[in-house]
């Protein structure tokens, strides 16, 4: 990397952009959205318009590609009264209930320029009014001034540029965003301005999308014209990538890295040829360099990826940072078409924050509304079964279909919650998907697609529960059922033989059929629990193997389980072996976690293990597991993500965290640094297997 | 695959679990037991690993015999290798080359690749820090070097024992020509001694 960018590089990392900031305390304007009962659609665009207001154009030395958050706070637009009232009313909302979690259609407006959007708004306003459409009016006149408060910000800070004398810059933001960009350089710019407003109207999670494919065409051109050389390139991207970690700890999220500023690289086209090329291998080479959390690389590979290209991945890998995170097309994609996404779309598929599979632009799917515990459902099973057939006669049958039934109930309810759900508008992030100015209504209203997704989370704790049942009390007869349920309640007291027998059974992540028969029968009904139920949006419910933040948030309500593990003890993070398990090695665990069906849950939701730094140490370690990847993905895997750590190295983190300030870690679909997490997480995250 | 059993007691052993060939317990800080070593068949040793075939053959991997000293069970290696070349799995060997000839040819010549340690050159000092006698293994590197086995010599880096640089000058001498690959001193040699009860004799070199 140049001078300028390994400058930038760190004094963006040791938040030097923190000195221009300022907090805004914006409960009067909510205090006036509720006085002067102001519209959604207008107290989004009103929020939108007073922070572009309150932000004060502001530069880091030697930065080209410009805008920094000076203003902390985000405006809230709805009081939590008004939001209880809407949940009481039978509303129910994904999480904040903004827009959120999902990939703006950034390429035709980069391409296009705010512009042309505007002139489009007009000649749609004109016909709406026409119509007497009242509320494609609202909607539209919102969004156009939406559009005018970003293009005065960007106004603002073209200003103050030539005031400066940052000659470049104010050249750049002359002519983007609010025309179409001409060079890789204005595209990048007028990216980073169009994400920026996002979360200034309070979109959270983020995506940026299939960079690798839209911004091809200008970094091509600008190499192939001579105005770019693979050096400068480079140096533009990594200027880019630097940008995206500026205000990335103003962004909310779970835990901080949790920020959802996704890439996804490779693929196919819409057309279905293979779409990695040199820009993706320099944004592989520019995360190498900078090793950054942000943003985070997704690679989309299937059967016939080179070998090199998962070499290239795992040489970040190697690194530490936690991604790429794989996803395979051949699995992917027919999920996708057969959840009736179009051809088209599917092929075009990126992911939402974690890892959710979405389609860029034209989705308005709610990928992670809410989850079903496995460990719960298994837990209420054992008891509910008990307490119907006290000391009769049962089969390890009973137990299953108990379960079953559980798991169908809970997906049922889920159902009946999100029957009805309605999001807040986002006027400026609708002027950035599709067709929302030829419909004339905000994306919130509804896209081409409008699913839901819902996470499976504690699947290897729950298939290891059920093998622990099935041989403990049917096949050995250690314990009885009733025995054992209130076994779980006291930690296994006084039976150290029944818990040790426990920890013994079967488990999933050693290519042991007693265990893994259980877990392609669990995907088998679990990837259909939703079949033939719609929301009101008339999208569908998408199941899946992740588990976000539930597998901390879970384990709060169940008492120790059947596999052995202790009350309090968290779950393993989205589709992995259980913490503690001694499983024999990674590619027994690839060959356990891919013998279920995994296009029947594609929801999301990756294969995550833990390989221990030492692995590369020897020169062939990347080799050796870019294989681990390729066989994954050959063997039908659907989702993958490798963290490279180093228990001793996180406990000295734990204790001395200001000599780890760089230590990045894969937390559960993102990549965050250690030091950051609240304990509970590093805790997890250092209790998982180290293969 | 590690065997357990070994003729030699190298004094910087990172394995000593594979000296023995007995079947061991060894206990972890934490006081949890764990059994080392299993007795087992040639047949089930080689249905255990053919399980793999898809990932070794894909990679361009295999399986490679070491321990301890696989060689000490050269008659169960060759009741394994032909049943594992069956299933077309690619084979190697870590072998400190301390074998009868015999055994020697009979094994490596029917394997893919061999690694040979060369751990130290002069007869006093091999029998001084390893306990064996050094002309067994030079006649059997002497032949491995006309074999037509692919093969390259590995050398431990034992801190004060051969890690300067005359040994260096020597090695290189001896290599020959031949791949020679130097490993340098696994700092934590000495952990698994205590879980066996025992005492690492080169603590802190």
């Amino acid at each position: 990397m140049t001078e300028r960018i390994k400058s930038l590089l760190d004094r963006t990392f040791d938040k030097e952009q923190a000195k221009f900031r300022r907090d805004v305390d914006w409960k009067p304007l909510l205090g006036r959205f509720v006085a002067e009962g102001i519209g959604d659609e207008a107290r989004a665009r009103i929020g939108l318009e007073e922070m572009l207001k309150s932000e004060r154009p502001e530069f880091m030395d030697g930065e080209r590609i410009a805008f920094l958050r000076t203003v902390k706070q985000i405006p809230d637009l709805h009081t939590d009264a008004e939001m209880d009232a809407r949940r009481a009313a039978g509303t129910a909302f994904g999480e904040k209930g903004v827009v959120f979690n999902l990939t703006a259609d950034f390429a035709p407006t980069i391409r296009d320029g705010l512009g042309a959007r505007l002139a489009e708004i007009d000649a749609r306003l004109a016909r709406c009014r026409a119509d007497g459409d009242a509320e494609g009016v609202e909607f539209l006149e919102n969004a156009r001034l939406s559009l005018e408060a970003v293009l005065g910000l960007v106004e603002r800070y073209r200003a103050e540029t030539e005031k400066r004398g940052l000659v470049d810059v104010a050249a750049t933001l002359a002519h983007v965003p609010l025309n179409g960009a001409r060079t890789f350089h204005e595209a990048l710019q007028s990216l980073r301005i169009l994400h920026y407003a996002m979360w200034c109207e309070g979109e959270y999670h983020c995506g940026l999308g299939r960079i690798d494919q839209y911004l091809f065409p200008y970094y091509d051109a600008d190499i192939k014209a001579g105005r770019l050389t693979d050096e400068t390139a480079l140096e533009e991207l990594e200027e880019f990538f630097i940008a995206c970690n500026r205000d990335s700890d103003l962004y909310i999220g779970v835990q901080q890295g949790d920020n959802g500023q996704s890439v996804m690289l490779g693929g196919v086209t819409r057309d279905g040829k293979p779409a990695f090329n040199d820009l993706s291998r320099l944004c592989l080479k520019a995360c190498g360099e900078l090793k950054l959390v942000d943003p985070k690389i997704n690679l989309r590979v299937d059967k016939s990826t080179p070998l090199e290209i998962y070499e290239l991945g795992t040489e970040l890998t190697a690194k530490g940072l936690g991604f790429p995170q794989y996803a395979n097309d051949d699995v992917v994609i027919p999920a996708l078409e057969r959840w009736g996404y179009e051809t088209e779309d599917a092929r075009d598929y990126s992911v939402a924050a974690c890892w959710e599979f979405l389609v860029p632009g034209c989705g308005m799917d709610i990928n992670n509304i809410d989850a079903v515990s496995f460990v719960g459902a298994l837990d209420a099973a054992l008891r509910s079964l008990t307490r119907r057939l006290g000391d009769a006669e049962m089969s390890f049958e009973d137990v299953k279909a108990e379960f079953k039934a559980e798991v169908q109930r809970r997906a049922d309810a889920l159902v009946e919650k999100y029957r009805h759900v309605e999001i807040l508008p986002g006027p400026f992030v609708s002027v950035i998907s599709t067709d929302c100015i030829k419909k004339a209504r905000d994306i919130s209203k509804g896209a081409k697609y409008n699913n839901f997704g819902i996470h499976g989370t504690g699947i290897a704790v729950a298939v290891d529960s059920l093998a622990s049942v099935r041989e403990l009390v049917f096949e050995k007869k250690l314990v009885t059922l009733p025995g054992l349920v209130s076994l779980l309640d006291s930690d296994f007291a006084g039976r150290d033989d029944v818990r040790a027998a426990a920890k013994a059974a079967p488990k999933m992540g050693n290519a042991d059929a007693r265990a893994d028969d259980l877990a392609k029968w669990l995907i088998d009904f679990w990837g259909h629990a939703f079949d033939g139920k719609r929301n009101d949006r008339g999208g569908i419910f998408r199941p899946g193997t992740g588990s976000a933040m539930y597998y901390i948030w879970h384990t709060r309500d169940v008492p120790a389980s059947a596999d052995g593990r202790l009350k309090g003890e968290p779950l393993s993070a989205n589709y992995a072996p259980s913490l503690d398990v001694p499983v024999k090695g990674p590619v027994s665990v690839v060959r356990s976690f891919t013998e279920p069906d995994l296009g029947q849950v594609c929801n999301g939701g990756p294969l995550t293990i833990e390989i221990h730094d030492s692995a590369f140490a020897m020169p062939d370690g990347v080799e050796k597991v870019a294989h681990l990847v390729k066989f994954f993905i050959e063997r039908g895997g659907h989702q993958m993500q490798i963290n490279t750590i180093n228990r001793d190295t996180l406990l000295d983190a734990q204790a001395h965290p200001e000599r780890h300030r760089h230590l990045i870690v894969r937390v559960w679909g993102w990549s965050g640094y250690f030091i950051e997490l609240d304990k509970p997480y590093q805790d997890q995250i250092i209790k998982r297997v180290e293969l | 695959m590690f065997f357990k059993g070994c003729p030699l007691r190298c004094a910087w052993c990172h394995n000593p679990e594979g000296q023995s060939a007995e079947i061991e317990t060894m206990v972890r800080k934490g006081g949890e037991k764990v059994v080392c070593g299993r007795d087992i068949s040639a047949t089930e040793l080689a249905d255990e690993l053919a399980t793999n075939a898809d990932i070794m053959n894909e990679s361009g991997g295999g399986v490679t015999f070491s321990g301890g000293e696989p060689l000490a069970q050269a008659q169960f290696l060759l009741e394994v290798i032909p049943l594992l070349k069956a299933r077309g799995i690619k084979l190697a060997i870590e072998t400190s080359g301390y074998a009868s000839a015999p055994d020697y040819q009979a094994v490596v010549s029917q394997l893919d690749f061999a690694y040979q340690d060369v751990k130290l050159l002069d007869a006093e000092a091999f029998k001084r820090w390893t306990g064996g006698d050094l002309s067994v293994v030079q006649e059997n590197i002497s032949w491995l070097r006309k074999s037509g086995v692919p093969y390259s010599f590995r050398v431990p880096l034992i801190p004060g024992v051969n890690d300067d640089a005359t040994s260096r000058g020597a090695f290189a001498a001896f290599a020959a020509g031949s791949k020679i690959e130097y490993l340098p001193y696994n700092t934590a040699a000495g952990s698994k001694y205590p879980m066996l009860g025992r005492v690492y004799s080169l603590e802190g070199i």
